[in-house]
């Protein structure tokens, strides 16, 4: 593991430096000295901090985002993703979509190996798939099979209606060709063969090792690194992959990363040099450390969004007058000001704010306060008079996350001093408030949705009546939705989707409220690392002078 | 005493099992589950995961399911952590927990005994003083405010140390140990002290020291062996918290020990592994208590193994 940073003072250079002074640590410094001497070496380490401890590396299971993050390193899809986030070829140097939208077909490059000099073919990435979707793995990614980008077959491979994988939409006419077909289109589809999702499968490792094909003595990956050690609660150590096919541009010999499960430690490491790269830096030391360590300190919007859903199903909130006053009472700078600072945006869509798409927005929100307080206020006594209530009170359904919880009570208390209604917070487990919204026990529940790639089409898939989320029906987002999948390019489908977000929004069945950032602490020892919506920062591209 | 340690042993299975029937049932009833997801998962897939842990069947087949399991030193597979089994988990955290929980109640113990004994002996003293203060620190600041402390003063400012992290060697373990011994430090000196205050005044001492034995030798073989008895009957409980580890300091300090496991289990809804754990610090607790009343019999002559 690095433990010293060209920029800052190192332990190591210190420790030496101080053992004589201190009789009580003497020993124990020799004893550092020693191990820190002894780790000395001329390879290149990246250490990056990845956050809380992960639950799973296993290619076709894992689901969090800094499980993706090694899965990024470790194994390469079909496509893949440069520093800015863009796709990119993969594995496959070029593929072609059918003139209907509905069939990819995928040339993987000459050449390819595994890490253990196997050579990759067509056939592994299908097996990716195939195990992914395979009731018996039980992984929650078979859903973006399914229902995401609907490969012909899935649904009915995961719902037990057929056992036979060759019955699925992917195929493998031959070593170099994967032929993937969609029930419909799906435009977006690329990113879902990427690593993340698309991974191949190594199966003589996994017919031999079972479910311990990913232990770091028995995997076999095909990424730019493959796994050297993986200590729980700890670390993972990956180490460049001499097969890769692109291994000749790899500059970075090895990668750790380190769980930060506080995320003041994280700072506190980098501060002395032992992380190169802190993630989900505390939003409440952002400005600080922006004026600590200037650029090192990144801000970057991300995909996240936060808002607030309203139950249609139950009254009073079945009267659109009531969750349209409710929305048009917030006053969204003072949350994103006053409240939660450390990069949140103010949010007046569904979607993020992205580069390239023109969304939606509330028409509150281009509104001084004084007049969403008195167009609040006619539209709730018209609302509670058509709803033949005399006094509005609800119960606010959080996630006991600090800034989440902030976020409700700063609303209880806008809405009681806007409005005159009586509003309580329920902060509670994640588990219990995701069971209260699914059993459909909640009025107003304190949402949020992490989109799984730079496009609208991430969310608004997701809020797609078909979808049931929230109970709310339109036969006109449907529509919309279903041209847009359709549309001859990437800027009309824009437009169409920017069309079915308003759609959605004029329901009110939710109201926006701010996007989050990512913040993470990025040494100017390395370079390549470019700010992305999508987080993707993959290390092939990185390069680190100094150690 | 190989009859006692038995009956013992014998006696305490009916509890871990009570423990484990307990805690199976109470996790069951929390809201929420292990898979719970606010993403649009449909049901066929959210059913196959469920069902990939039987999670649908009756709950006394899968209390029987874990049970049959553990009989077999098997835990079950972690929901949250899927690499592993439970018990890889515990076999892989648990030596880091128990070697830095072992080391800081050795630490405690040692220093908590010189201290209590040092204010005792020196009542009103400047040693008295010292080591209430050094007591007062331990009981009054928090180990998730001292753990930071010493990160920004060790770490940061003198670079004596590293901040965070682990590799098992020392330079790793001497602020976790620090900062989980300095609670205990000032327990065990404080009970010292005050046992030792009330000993020294007992008759058996005054004979000992009428009989002009030495006072070091009247302390150390005489008062010391009554007034360690509080000592002994908190360092058992205390111990067997202390090895089944620290989720604050575990955290602060990076360590792969087993004190995130009790409450990541249970946010997460990962049954086994609450189980698992539980099981373990029972075993652990119930173990720490015989080995207290074994000392406690060597110690008192009054204490009888019958």
């Amino acid at each position: 593991m690095s433990f010293c940073n060209g920029n800052r003072p190192s332990v190591r250079r210190a420790a030496a430096l101080n053992s004589a002074k201190s009789a009580l640590f003497g020993a124990v410094l020799v004893a550092a000295g020693a191990a820190l001497a002894a780790s000395a070496s001329a390879e290149s380490t990246l250490v990056r901090g990845m956050g809380p401890t992960i639950g799973t590396l296993d290619p076709q299971l894992n689901f969090l985002a800094n499980e993706g993050w090694i899965q990024d390193d470790m194994y390469e899809g079909l496509t893949a993703q440069d520093a800015s986030g863009n796709i990119i070829p993969g594995a496959a140097d070029k593929w072609e979509l059918s003139d209907d939208g509905l069939t990819y077909t995928f040339h993987l490059r000459d050449g390819l190996k595994w890490s253990n000099g196997d050579p990759l073919v067509a056939q592994d990435f299908v097996n990716g798939v195939v195990r992914t979707v395979d009731p018996a793995t039980a992984s929650d990614k078979a859903y973006i099979f399914c229902s995401t980008i609907a490969v012909t077959g899935v649904c009915d491979f995961t719902a037990k209606k057929t056992s036979d994988p060759t019955k699925l939409g992917i195929s493998a006419p031959d070593a170099k060709t994967v032929v993937v077909k969609l029930d419909k289109p799906a435009p977006y589809a690329l990113i879902y063969f990427g690593s993340y999702y698309g991974a191949p499968l190594h199966k003589p490792s996994f017919d031999k090792f079972g479910a311990a094909f990913i232990k770091p003595e028995n995997i076999v990956s095909n990424g730019a690194y493959h796994m050297a050690e993986n200590v729980p609660q700890s670390h993972v150590t990956l180490v460049k992959n001499p097969n890769f096919w692109d291994a000749a541009n790899v500059k970075i010999d090895k990668v750790v990363y380190q769980i930060t499960e506080d995320n003041k430690t994280a700072v506190k490491l980098f501060k002395s040099g032992q992380l190169d790269v802190g993630v989900d830096i505390p939003a409440d030391d952002v400005l600080n450390l922006q004026k600590e360590f200037g650029d090192e300190m990144h801000v970057t919007p991300y995909l996240e969004t936060d808002y607030f859903s309203f139950n249609i199903k139950v009254p009073p909130f079945d009267n659109i007058n009531i969750r349209k006053a409710l929305s048009t009472a917030l006053d969204r700078d003072t949350f994103i000001n006053k409240v939660i600072k450390g990069g949140y945006v103010v949010n007046c869509g569904y979607v993020v704010p992205l580069p390239d798409y023109k969304g939606a927005r509330v028409p509150e929100c281009d509104m001084d306060q004084a007049t969403r307080i008195k167009t609040a206020k006619a539209l709730l006594a018209q609302g509670m008079k058509e709803a033949n209530i005399k006094k509005l009170s609800f119960t606010i359904e959080s996630s006991n996350d600090d800034t989440q919880k902030k976020i409700a009570e700063t609303a209880a208390l806008m809405w009681k001093k806007a409005l005159g209604v009586d509003v309580k917070v329920n902060a509670q487990e994640r588990d219990a408030w995701l069971d209260a919204f699914n059993g459909g026990k909640w009025q107003v529940f304190n949402d949020d949705l992490v989109g799984d790639f730079a496009g609208p089409e991430t969310f608004l898939a997701y809020i797609d009546p078909r979808g049931g989320v929230y109970g709310w029906e339109s036969k006109e987002y449907e529509d919309l939705w279903d041209k847009a999948m359709l549309a001859a390019d990437k800027q009309q489908r824009y437009a169409l989707l920017a069309q079915a977000e308003k759609v959605f929004l004029d329901q009110y069945t939710s109201t926006p409220l701010d996007a989050a950032p990512s913040r993470d602490l990025v040494s100017k020892k390395i370079s390549g690392w470019v700010d992305n919506v999508g987080a993707s920062h993959p290390t092939r591209f990185m390069t680190i002078s100094g150690n | 005493m190989f009859r006692y340690v038995t009956y013992r042993t014998l006696k305490s299975l009916p509890t871990l099992l009570a423990l484990a029937v307990i805690t199976f049932f109470m996790m069951r009833v929390a809201p929420g589950g292990p898979f719970s997801s606010n993403r649009r998962v449909p049901k066929e897939v959210r059913l196959n995961i469920e069902n990939a842990y039987h999670l649908h069947d009756p709950i006394w087949e899968q209390f029987w399911r874990w049970f049959w399991g553990v009989l077999h030193f098997d835990f079950g597979p972690s929901f949250k952590y899927r690499d592993y089994t439970v018990s890889e988990l515990i076999a892989h955290g648990f030596p880091t927990s128990l070697e830095v929980g072992l080391w800081a109640m050795f630490i405690s113990t040692v220093l908590g005994l010189i201290l209590g004994i040092a204010g005792a002996l020196r009542r009103n003293g400047p040693i008295d003083y010292t080591a209430g203060a050094i007591a007062m620190v331990g009981l009054a600041i928090p180990i998730y405010v001292i753990g930071p402390i010493g990160q920004i003063v060790l770490g940061l400012h003198l670079q004596w140390l590293p901040i965070a992290g682990w590799d098992g060697t020392w330079p790793y373990k001497v602020m976790p140990i620090l900062t989980l011994s300095l609670p205990n430090i000032a327990y065990v000196s404080r009970l010292m002290r005050g046992s030792m205050i009330e000993t020294v005044r007992t008759n058996y001492v005054r004979t000992a020291r009428a009989k002009g034995i030495g006072e070091r030798k009247t302390i150390l073989k005489h008062a010391m062996k009554g007034a360690i008895m509080p000592v002994v009957a908190y360092l058992g409980p205390a111990t067997a918290i202390t090895v089944t580890g620290s989720i604050v300091v575990e955290t602060i300090f990076g360590i792969p020990g087993i004190g995130r496991y009790f409450v990541d289990g249970a946010i997460s809804r990962d049954y086994p592994l609450v189980m698992g754990v539980t099981v373990l610090y029972g075993a652990i607790i119930i173990l720490a208590n015989l080995l207290t009343d074994i000392v406690r019999g060597i110690l008192d002559p009054k204490v009888s193994y019958e």
